[in-house]
């Protein structure tokens, strides 16, 4: 997605690298070998109506970024943890929601929330059952970042985008590998798009399986992008523990800004969280 | 929009062998107009739009080979000012299976096109959906009007319809292609709503009122992510009233009060509701006058009537200007036949006859009747005058106004009260002879008026209607000889025998005590007791006359001293004056023992006082 301190992104270049591919069809000639995964995290968000996320398994950011720059892609939105911008819901689905409202200097408020220090796993796979909000310069996003971010430095920490989704194109999600060498508008990137529905109507699955030298990314159970070490434009930088990071951003170089026909609150439902590892 | 000439440009009928199909369904034909007319489609130009405004244009398409081309006229084309139309289908179509109609469209410049929409079927347009004001520039843009519910869409004539006006006057082109109805799963997020959203809440409403519901609307989210809104034609919602027996609210969105008490309205779409209610407290039945006003006496020809059955009336062009802030709401009503008009929710109420404005020059008097049932204790009701002056229009620096304040007495609870104000009255009104409008006010909300007419009878009035204005200044700068504001002078002799012929009275006007002096010659007062006015600046009296010729006051101290003062008659209503007290000199100001006042005719006094 992106770091915490520069990197802007180019939305007219990053479009040009949009591969819109038509709807769910598998493609034949996918090769995927049987994997067994084993369940070694999950967060289900079945606490209580209006509870913030567990602290025992998430932390805030909070803010607009360490630099005040709206986390390095001049977003807009000031994330906090107040539980009107990050609880539990009465379905027991996570809610991050982006609001309309002036808050310490802001725009807008949201929530961003992420496993750092908490739990961070290499390889594995990764996935969430999200619904996703609308609208223009809505920016969703279900990501992994490199647990070495703070030492290492971005992009050489790495960065697995499992799910972003520009509101504007609410049927268009984007995974991407941000490292070395091909990061910000030059991340390798890939499109899954729905001919004929959206991801904001009913929840969809997202995930990543990731090896010592593979990447695959899915969108309910739809491998759409195999990526290997040869595929990078650089060094591969995920052979190390990453993180997970959830949030909801508004506005920002890769999503351009909301507009006065942006409907607001938006709010992203998370069904759940789960990660595995590989069982040989 | 007004009356349709169908101009049948293409009709390709819809050949199907309707005997051999199980069920009578109807086409489900996607198609509106792809590179030309679909099956069964045709154009039908509004009547008073520029009826050649549209064409097939086969050189300027978005895809294939032709598109729609609509040719807005200028402002004030002789043929019709603005471009506008409806394409209809028969037999009607089976658009269910369709969740939008989406076309693609661009204009020669930027211009804003008033509507789009379809559902008109130029008849009760049951299920009619409209997207306004859509912004259009010379490129191609795909726009989207979404069904609100397509399952009642299963014989649909209304396929498309569109009406522009010129932009700044100017005409332009614009052009739509590939209009068709899809089933679209990037659509999403609907809501609907009435009264535009709002929760209103209407109060005061009496039974057998009908209240319409407006303002119905969707929203969908787009495949470009902005919420699209569109207005509904009221059948798509079905209304629910939370108490039926005071208030019943049927298929079209007329809400009918039926019984005192509250109900609560809401809307559904389907299984959704819709934002926007109606909370509507019924009071109950209205109380009106069960009898009508008093029939005019007076010769039609000594009268200029705005409104009565008892004369023929001016034109007056309207009962109800509904200036900004007046919440007054009139209503005809007939009493025994009787015309009368209602006001309610009154708090003040334009009448306006500029038109024609009229010349009350030779009136004397303004007639009203009037009827209320609320309580008029400390109430009162204004009646306001205004001409146009010379130039007999608004403004120009000749208008002038004039109100009069009616108290109670003589304003009744539900009895009539006929007032007849003398003309005099008014007397910040400057002329007479352009009066244009007339303005009703006061702390009455309800008021039934008739027999509203100036007249001219002959006979000037011989009272005053009004009591004498309410002084206003401080009592501890005031030593009263005669007022209802003021402990007056203990003692004071108002009719002491001086040998005057006057008839001196102590009258009741409009609740006041008034003095009254018919056929002056000449009257004095003795004071209870000599007074030292020294401290004093002025000497104030109201006094009304509609006769006297002549009129004096004097001040009179021990010798005798005494001055007069004159003062100006006949007045128009009352009128006040502050007399300097070094306008009595020599009097001793500090003796003062006596009033006398001399002339003619009759008179009304109040408020007599020192004051500073």
């Amino acid at each position: 997605m992106k770091n915490n301190s520069k990197l802007i992104v180019s939305a007219a270049i990053c479009s040009l690298l949009f591969i819109a591919l038509s709807g769910c069809k598998k493609d034949d000639t996918q090769k995927l070998e049987q994997r067994n995964w084993e369940l070694v995290w999950s967060d289900e968000f079945n606490g209580s109506a209006g509870e913030l996320p567990d602290s025992a398994k998430w932390q805030f950011d909070i803010g607009n970024g360490p630099n005040n720059d709206g986390w390095g892609n001049a977003e807009l939105e000031y994330y906090t943890n107040r539980p009107v911008n990050a609880s539990i819901d009465s379905n027991g689905y996570l809610a991050l929601t982006a609001r309309s409202e002036l808050y310490s200097g802001s725009a807008f408020t949201s929530a961003r929330i992420k496993t750092m220090s908490l739990f961070e796993q290499s390889y594995g796979r990764f996935e969430a059952r999200i619904k996703t909000p609308w609208g223009p310069g809505i920016w969703p996003a279900f990501w992994l970042l490199g647990s070495d971010v703070n030492t290492t430095g971005w992009p050489q920490c790495g960065e697995i985008d499992i799910m972003e989704l520009r509101g504007q194109k609410p049927n268009i999600i984007n995974g991407t590998l941000h490292g070395p060498g091909y990061s910000g508008a030059g991340g390798i990137t890939k499109s899954f798009a729905f001919e004929n529905a959206r991801f904001d109507v009913d929840f969809h699955l997202f995930a990543v399986e990731w090896g010592e030298d593979y990447i695959d990314l899915f969108v309910d159970g739809t491998l759409y992008q195999q990526l290997t070490p040869d595929n990078v434009t650089g060094n591969w930088v995920f052979n190390h523990p990453f993180f997970i990071i959830l949030n909801v951003a508004v506005g920002g170089n890769y999503v351009g800004y909301p507009t006065s026909q942006t409907p607001f609150p938006q709010t992203m439902l998370v069904d759940y969280v789960r990660v595995y590892k590989e069982v040989k | 929009m007004a009356a349709l000439i169908a101009i049948l440009l293409l009709a390709v009928s819809c050949e199907r062998k309707v005997d051999t199909l199980p069920l009578a369904t109807y086409p489900t034909t996607a198609d509106v107009f792809i590179d030309g007319f679909s099956s069964g489609l045709y154009y039908a130009a509004y009547g008073t739009s520029k009826v050649t405004a549209f064409s097939v244009d086969n050189n300027v398409k978005y895809k294939g080979t032709s598109s729609m081309r609509f040719e807005v006229p200028n402002a004030g084309d002789p043929n019709g000012s603005y471009a506008g139309g409806v394409f209809g289908t028969n037999p009607g179509r089976d658009l269910s299976g369709y969740n939008v109609l989406t076309f693609w469209a661009k204009a020669s410049e930027p211009a804003t096109i008033v509507e789009v929409g379809f559902g008109n079927d130029m008849g009760a347009s049951k299920y009619k959906v409209t997207l306004t004001n859509l912004a259009l520039n010379s490129n191609w843009m795909e726009f989207y009007i979404p069904i609100p519910a397509p399952s009642v869409l299963q014989q649909e004539n209304g396929m498309f319809f569109y009406a522009a006006a010129p932009q700044n006057g100017k005409g332009y082109t614009f052009w739509i292609d590939e209009l068709k109805f899809e089933k679209l799963g990037t659509i999403a997020h609907a809501t609907f709503g009435i009264l535009n959203g709002n929760d209103s809440v209407k109060n005061n409403v009496e039974t057998g009122e009908e209240y319409q519901l407006s303002d119905f609307y969707a929203t969908f989210n787009l495949p470009t992510g902005i919420d699209q809104k569109v207005g509904l034609a009221s059948s798509y919602f079905t209304f629910t009233s939370s108490n039926p027996s005071v208030a019943t609210v049927n298929e079209f969105g007329i809400v009918k009060t039926a019984d005192t008490g509250s109900a609560f309205i809401t809307a559904k779409v389907g299984n959704t509701d819709a934002k926007g209610s109606l909370t509507i407290t019924v009071s109950g039945q209205s109380v009106a006058p069960t009898v009508p006003a008093p029939v005019p006496t007076i010769a039609a020809d000594k009268v200029i009537s705005l409104f009565s059955n008892a004369y023929t009336n001016v034109k007056v062009d309207t009962w109800n200007t509904h200036w900004l802030y007046s919440t007054a709401e009139n209503q005809d009503i007939q009493i025994d036949g009787d015309d009368v008009i209602r006001y309610r929710n009154l708090n003040f109420v334009g009448i306006e006859f500029s038109s024609q404005t009229v010349d009350a020059s030779a009136m004397v008097n303004f007639h009203i009747d009037l009827w209320t049932p609320d309580t008029t204790m400390n109430k009162t009701f204004k009646i306001m005058l205004i001409d146009f002056g010379a130039n007999g229009v608004y403004g120009g620096g000749d208008d002038s106004e004039s109100e009069v304040t009616v108290n109670s007495p003589p304003l009744a609870t539900q009895n009539w009260i006929s007032l007849n104000i003398p003309l005099s009255s008014f007397t910040g009104l400057l002329s007479k002879s352009h009066l244009a409008q007339l303005v009703l006010s006061g702390d009455l909300p309800t008021v039934y008026i008739d027999n509203v007419y100036f007249f001219n009878n002959g006979t000037t009035p011989t009272e005053p209607t009004t009591a004498a204005p309410v002084p206003t200044f401080s009592a501890a700068n005031v030593l009263s000889v005669f007022s209802d504001s003021y402990s007056n002078v203990p003692g004071t002799d108002l009719n002491p025998p001086w040998g005057q012929t006057t008839v001196v009275s102590q009258v009741s006007i409009a609740g006041n005590n008034t003095l009254k002096y018919k056929g002056l010659n000449y009257q004095g007062i003795q004071l209870g007791s000599s007074q030292n006015v020294s401290a004093m600046n002025f000497v104030h009296l109201d006094y009304w006359s509609a006769n006297s010729a002549s009129l004096k006051v004097y001040l009179i101290s021990p010798g005798p001293v005494e001055k007069p003062y004159v003062l100006t008659v006949p007045t128009s209503g009352w009128t006040s004056v502050d007399i300097p007290l070094s306008s009595f000199s020599p009097v001793d100001l500090s003796k003062v023992i006596q009033f006398k006042f001399d002339g003619n005719g009759d008179i009304f006094i109040d408020n007599i006082f020192f004051h500073n």
